[in-house]
């Protein structure tokens, strides 16, 4: 029975981390690395650019084998975990083959979510999780007169500015009220959504597809209105899910993700889970949520790696802040932090209609909860410095709304350079 | 082991935010002179003071490990964080992973831009630092010492009786670990043997010949070692760390002729201005004013109080000048760089003559002062001009090597320690008088001070 | 220099000898030349200095390849020597008087570090009574630091001695530095006949050089030399004590090979000095005066005249006084009812001469009384005339029937 030491599932952000944070305190432990994937391993962040072209696809890798080789890491493709049998420390892989691991983190990721919409089995319909999504999509755009994207999500809307690029006229369908919700404010996503009517795109939020069916150019997609759309080119971008379904009777804790505690730990000893698969605290609160975004599963990564080869440096996890930064028709978005005003919270907003630029911060008692900003540069890692460290900003408050870019640098200057 | 790298520091004391750093950089960076453009940033503060913004090539970026595209990587040989353009997806998530402010959007190329320390210059150095009128800047060079050194071998046993915050250790590992094992070894009584250099009882601490010279004839006993190893044909470096006691007062005599016959000796003096390992006598280069336990301060008799030393420090490197020696110089361990430049020439000078090396080497013992504090006193020793740095060869001279032109008033470094705690204003004159004297007569002795590019 | 000899053709005769006419101090200098040095430290001082100058002058002429050093001073010329022995050099200077007391710190520490180095002494009185005439007091005054200590009755005697002061000194059994005294003045600056060794016979005698097998500052043998030792602390003075015991060990060792060196110069050169204790007409003899050095030669005359006046006295002379040669001495000793000594120095502490403060220690193991008394004569240069050993020789006589002075005899009062 083949053994090891760590066994690290997946291969993208978190598992990556995890690797060089074990390998900083162990040198020499027995180090596998299992991951479906068959290509070196890559971002799903980036697979937008690969739909523009930004991005060619075979330069899009993150480490080489020479990386795996040096961290003397056995590396394996195509190596998909089918089940993980906690009682006796035992992965199984998809070729029935079992690894026994000492300690295993789950970085599995996520895959697309599949809304349950009565016809979708019945039509083509492209996602973007994986590169060879990613490939097939940029085929598709250019050939594309009609295209709908389901959801406004940063990977729906890169998707469909792609679209609206090569030419194609472009529906957006969204449930929520808005675009980007989650990531920007109303005013932000109106500011988005302008920039999107702008240049021809067709923004249906608060609308719901409720049936689809093959057509002539592709599909067919009924409104919750009752309206109908063709469409020749139809991107189902609604969301993901966590990859756990090999937790089985594993005895795992899951609710949306897998549960895990503030070294990235799970209910099971010797199991650890990081990035797009846990649920993690949030910052914010003790509430257990899904923090999917990349800079947070290299931080859960890196601490669930120094956990698990026990270095004595791991300071717990301090909870997820949102981190998002958005392109959009050569403008820019970032937001930092909590979108969610508690009580007793004070948000200021500044807009500047002539430069198009807006600016949004919320505080509590004088520190930073969130800032938000479209065309308004800031450096967001600082400010998500001042919040993680609760930075009392009442004597700076009105400088920093003026000029959050110079002072965040002042205080950070002062502060922890 | 790890590798060093070079590095760019900033002393906000010194900056006056003129952003001449900046329009450099956006010179050099983006053809403009655009200082919203440049990778290094000034901030002002409320209060007049100056912040800085810059990229610190984190040994684990975070900036590299958020970018989806594998556009930023850490060069292995120069320490630069890379940015690669082809790679680049504009997506800012670099920014929102510095925590530093060391990436940021360029609205003029609409990428981001970071420092690359200019490592693919022509200079090989970055445009901002000798921009900088002020010296607020420095190009920082000393990793060079930790990647060589780090690999050359401690010849020094790993423990060693030493007081805590021990200058000594310090520079005695260093120097070993550049000499290297075809040496012997004189350690005078004195901190170095009192901290085991030659071992108690049967035990040594170190990995080379060793020994005790009386406290009288350390350079007569290496002459005598090294003429033999001479007159078989092997190359042997003789080297002599002593304390200043044993240099300047009862060994002079054996130091001087050994000079004058133009011995091949590598004679390191380590001046912590006393005898500290006998508990803190007063030495000749104990400076005026300084409390030891033999210049004690008291009430004194007949309305004379005592206050410590009343003479000025013997100015011992000075006199080995006059001995027209191969090579003399004066060292700190607050500027590693320059000291082991000066190790470097000593050590080739040796080979040729007497090679002599003065290092000014605080005591956290003997002078009073915190125990994590020993750089910092030899800095402030350098930057208030109370010692100074420099070398002499018979072919250029003597030359500063890092002349301190804005000196701090030399009560910065007298508060820093307890030594001078009881000083009158009187004393205090006495020895900023004797600070700029000494600066003057050193300068006369630079003959060719406009013609650094002379020595041998 | 007389030392045109040299360029004559050799001799005829088996030990191929050479016949010079030459000082005391040129005769050591030739000695220090056949035994091939490595390297020689120099510091002038009277009455030392044509010695340094005749060894520096052979060194310029090619007649002696040795590393010269020009030293600033005595304290500096050991020191050099010390080094040098450290590195594997066979290691060679002169001093005397002011020069030896400066030299006093390394020159203890010579013997501590069992370093065979070679020293002459070229006796001097003073320090203060200021003189730089002979006398015995500089030599005398350094005798209880572990330097093996050998004192010349002539110019020969000079040049053989210092040769057989390497052999003696690095000796396995010894190791240890060794002084060859030679009295200022007298020896020094005399001028006799002399017969120069072979260099291949020396060279065949000295053998092969290894001085610094025991201890050495050599990167391929790295160790710590002369770390600290001792304290109540740690591991005690065991080490300390180690040290000690084996430096008298190494003395007491000395007394043998010296006889063995003497024994060995003599088969080879065919001369024969008493390597330790001589005897002169001591057989039948009632009565005994004991000399060091030079001074012997006149001792011996008076003793043969007293014979002839049918006195029954002999002489006894020391040529090792360190280590001292207490069962040597005891032998001779035992023949004797009456002992008269004369020392060229004094020792302050007990009102007479080292020597015969030495003597009378061994006199106690006799286990019989014989009474004794000191003479002090030779001080700062003056002569010991036959005229002054016929009173040694007639106030020890008395000690046969009278009581013992316990004042010493001050023989040069009223030159």
């Amino acid at each position: 029975m083949e053994q090891t030491k760590y066994l690290v599932v997946g291969s993208s952000h978190a598992a990556l981390e995890a690797v060089t944070a074990i390998r900083m305190h162990d040198a020499e432990g027995s180090l596998t690395l299992v991951t479906r994937d068959t290509l070196l391993p890559y971002s799903p962040t980036v697979l937008p650019y690969v739909v523009s072209g930004r991005s060619a696809p075979g330069d899009v890798f993150l480490r080489d084998e020479q990386f795996f080789a040096a961290n003397r890491v056995d590396y394996r493709r195509g190596a998909a975990l089918e089940a993980l049998h906690t009682g006796r420390n035992a992965a199984e892989l998809a070729d029935g083959s079992e690894i026994i691991y000492e300690k295993v983190l789950l970085a599995t990721g996520a895959a697309p979510a599949i809304p349950p919409i009565p016809g979708l089995d019945q039509v083509k319909y492209h996602v973007l999780r994986t590169l060879d999504d990613a490939t097939r999509l940029h085929a598709a755009i250019s050939q594309s007169k009609h295209a709908v994207v389901l959801g406004a999500g940063l990977v729906g809307m890169h998707a469909a500015e792609n679209l609206v690029k090569a030419g194609a006229s472009v529906t957006i369908v969204e449930m929520a009220k808005q675009l980007t919700d989650g990531y920007f404010d109303p005013t932000a996503a109106q500011m988005i959504e302008k920039a999107f009517v702008d240049n021809g795109a067709t923004i249906l939020t608060g609308s719901r597809v409720v049936k689809l069916a093959p057509s002539a150019v592709g599909a067919t997609l009924t409104l919750e209105n009752g309206k109908t759309l063709e469409a020749d080119l139809l991107l189902v971008a609604t969301g993901v899910k966590p990859n756990m379904d090999f937790l089985g009777d594993s005895g795992v804790a899951h609710d949306r993700g897998i549960l895990v505690g503030d070294s990235m730990q799970t209910s099971v000893a010797n199991v650890w889970a990081a990035g797009d698969c846990a649920q993690a605290k949030s910052f914010f609160s003790d509430d257990k949520v899904m923090n999917s975004i990349l800079p947070d599963a290299t931080e859960q990564g890196r601490i669930a790696g120094m956990a698990m080869a026990g270095d004595p440096g791991l300071k717990h996890y301090p909870g997820g802040v949102p981190l998002n930064t958005y392109h959009f028709f050569g403008r820019h978005a970032i937001s930092v932090g909590s979108s969610r005003l508690t009580e007793g919270a004070e948000v200021v907003t500044r807009f500047d209609e002539a430069s198009g630029r807006y600016l949004k911060a919320i505080f509590k008692d004088d520190r930073l909860l969130g800032i938000y900003g479209v065309n308004e540069f800031f450096d967001g890692g600082v400010m998500c410095q001042l919040i993680l460290r609760r930075v009392d900003l009442s004597a700076v408050k009105q400088r920093f709304l003026a000029n959050p870019l110079a002072v965040g640098r002042e205080l950070m200057s002062k502060l922890w350079r | 082991m790890g590798r060093g790298y070079n590095t760019i520091a900033f002393d906000a004391a010194r900056c006056d935010g003129c952003g001449d750093c900046m329009t450099a950089c956006a010179g050099a960076k983006t053809g403009t002179q655009d200082k919203t453009r440049s990778r290094i940033q000034i901030v002002g503060d409320a209060s007049g003071g100056f912040e800085l913004a810059l990229c610190r090539q984190c040994g684990d970026p975070k900036c590299v490990t958020v970018c989806p595209a594998g556009a930023l990587t850490k060069d292995g040989a120069s320490g630069v964080i890379d940015w690669n353009a082809a790679k680049c997806v504009d997506c800012l998530l670099c920014t929102v992973g510095c925590a530093y402010a060391g990436i940021a959007l360029d609205a003029g190329s609409g990428h981001v831009a970071k420092c690359d320390m200019c490592y693919e210059s022509p200079a090989g150095s970055p445009a901002c630092v000798p921009a900088c009128p002020h010296g607020a800047l420095t190009y920082i060079t000393t990793s060079r010492i930790y990647n060589e050194v780090g690999d050359w071998e401690d010849l020094f046993a790993p423990g060693l009786a030493g007081c805590q915050g021990c200058n000594t250790e310090l520079l005695m590992r260093h120097t070993l670990r550049r000499v290297g094992p075809d040496t012997v070894l004189a350690t005078p009584p004195g901190c170095v043997p009192g901290m085991g250099s030659v071992g108690f009882n049967g035990t040594t601490g170190t990995k080379i010949p060793v020994f005790h010279p009386l406290l009288t004839n350390t350079a007569a006993m290496l002459a005598g070692i090294k003429r033999q190893y001479k007159r078989v044909g092997r190359e042997v470096l003789a080297l002599a760390i002593a304390g200043d006691g044993g240099a300047s007062d009862v060994g002079f005599q054996s130091l001087s002729g050994a000079a004058e016959r133009n011995e091949q000796i590598l004679f390191m003096v380590v001046d912590n201005e006393g005898y500290m390992n006998t508990g803190m006598q007063r030495s000749s280069c104990t400076p005026y004013g300084a409390w030891t336990s033999t210049t004690p301060v008291g009430k004194g008799s007949g309305g004379m109080p005592s206050q410590g030393k009343t003479q000025d420090a013997k100015n011992l490197p000075l006199i080995m000048v006059n001995h027209r020696c191969e090579y003399v110089a004066t060292a700190s361990t607050a500027y590693m760089e320059d000291l082991y430049d000066k190790l470097d020439k000593a050590i080739e000078a040796s080979k040729r003559g007497f090679a002599y090396l003065h290092v000014y080497s605080p005591c956290t013992t003997g002078w009073r002062f915190p125990t994590d504090q020993n750089m910092e006193v030899a800095r402030k020793a350098v930057e208030t001009n109370f010692v100074m740095l420099w070398d002499y060869t018979p072919g250029a001279g003597l030359r500063f090597t890092r002349p301190v032109d804005q000196p701090l008033p030399v009560t910065e470094y007298l508060k820093a320690m307890g030594r001078f705690r009881h000083l009158s204003p009187d004393q205090i004159s006495h020895i900023q008088a004797k600070v700029v004297e000494n600066l003057a007569f050193v300068k006369q002795m630079v003959h060719r001070a406009s013609a650094p590019g002379g020595e041998t | 220099m007389n030392t045109a000899a040299l360029d004559v053709p050799d001799q005829a005769g088996p030990a191929k000898q050479k016949v010079i006419l030459c000082e005391g101090n040129e005769a050591a200098a030739l000695a220090v030349a056949l035994a091939r040095p490595d390297m020689v430290a120099v510091y002038p001082i009277t009455p030392q200095s044509s010695l340094v100058e005749h060894v520096a002058k052979l060194i310029a002429d090619g007649r002696m390849d040795a590393d010269i050093v020009d030293a600033e001073g005595e304290h500096s010329v050991l020191s050099v020597l010390q080094g040098g022995a450290l590195a594997g050099a066979r290691t060679y200077t002169a001093t005397c008087g002011p020069g030896l007391a400066f030299m006093f710190e390394p020159y203890f520490r010579t013997s501590g570090m069992r370093l065979p180095i070679v020293m002459s002494i070229v006796t001097r009185d003073g320090i203060t009574p200021q003189s730089v005439w002979g006398g015995h007091q500089d030599a005398m005054t350094v005798r209880e630091v572990g330097w093996v200590q050998l004192y010349c009755e002539t110019v020969q005697e000079v040049l053989d001695t210092t040769v057989m002061a390497f052999k003696i000194a690095e000796h396995h059994d010894v190791m240890l530095p060794v002084n060859v005294c030679l009295d200022g003045n007298y020896l020094s600056y005399g001028t006799s006949r002399v017969e120069l060794p072979d260099q291949a016979e020396v060279d065949a005698f000295l053998g092969v050089k290894n001085v610094n097998w025991h201890v050495a500052l050599d990167p391929l043998r790295p160790m710590a030399v002369d770390p600290l030792t001792g304290g109540s602390g740690g591991k005690g003075p065991a080490t300390f004590v180690r040290y000690r015991k084996g430096q008298c060990r190494g003395m007491q060792n000395s007394l043998r090979v010296i006889e063995e060196v003497h024994e060995e110069w003599a088969q080879r050169f065919g001369r024969r000095f008493a390597p330790l204790v001589e005897e002169y007409r001591l057989d039948g003899a009632d009565y005994a005066i004991m000399t060091l050095g030079s001074m012997s030669g006149a001792a011996k005359d008076a003793i043969d005249e007293a014979r002839d006046a049918g006195k029954r006295v002999g002489l006894i002379k020391l040529k090792t006084f360190s280590p001292f040669p207490v069962e040597a001495l005891l032998k001779s000793l035992a023949k004797i009812q009456a002992l008269g000594v004369v020392d060229r120095s004094v020792g302050f502490r007990w009102n007479c001469g080292p020597m015969y403060q030495e003597t009378m220690g061994a006199l106690y193991r006799l286990g019989r009384h014989v009474p004794s008394m000191s003479f002090i004569g030779g001080l700062a240069g003056a002569d010991i005339t036959v005229g002054h050993f016929h009173r040694v020789i007639e106030a020890t006589e008395k000690l046969l029937s009278g009581p013992a002075p316990t004042e010493p005899v001050w023989l040069n009062e009223r030159d």
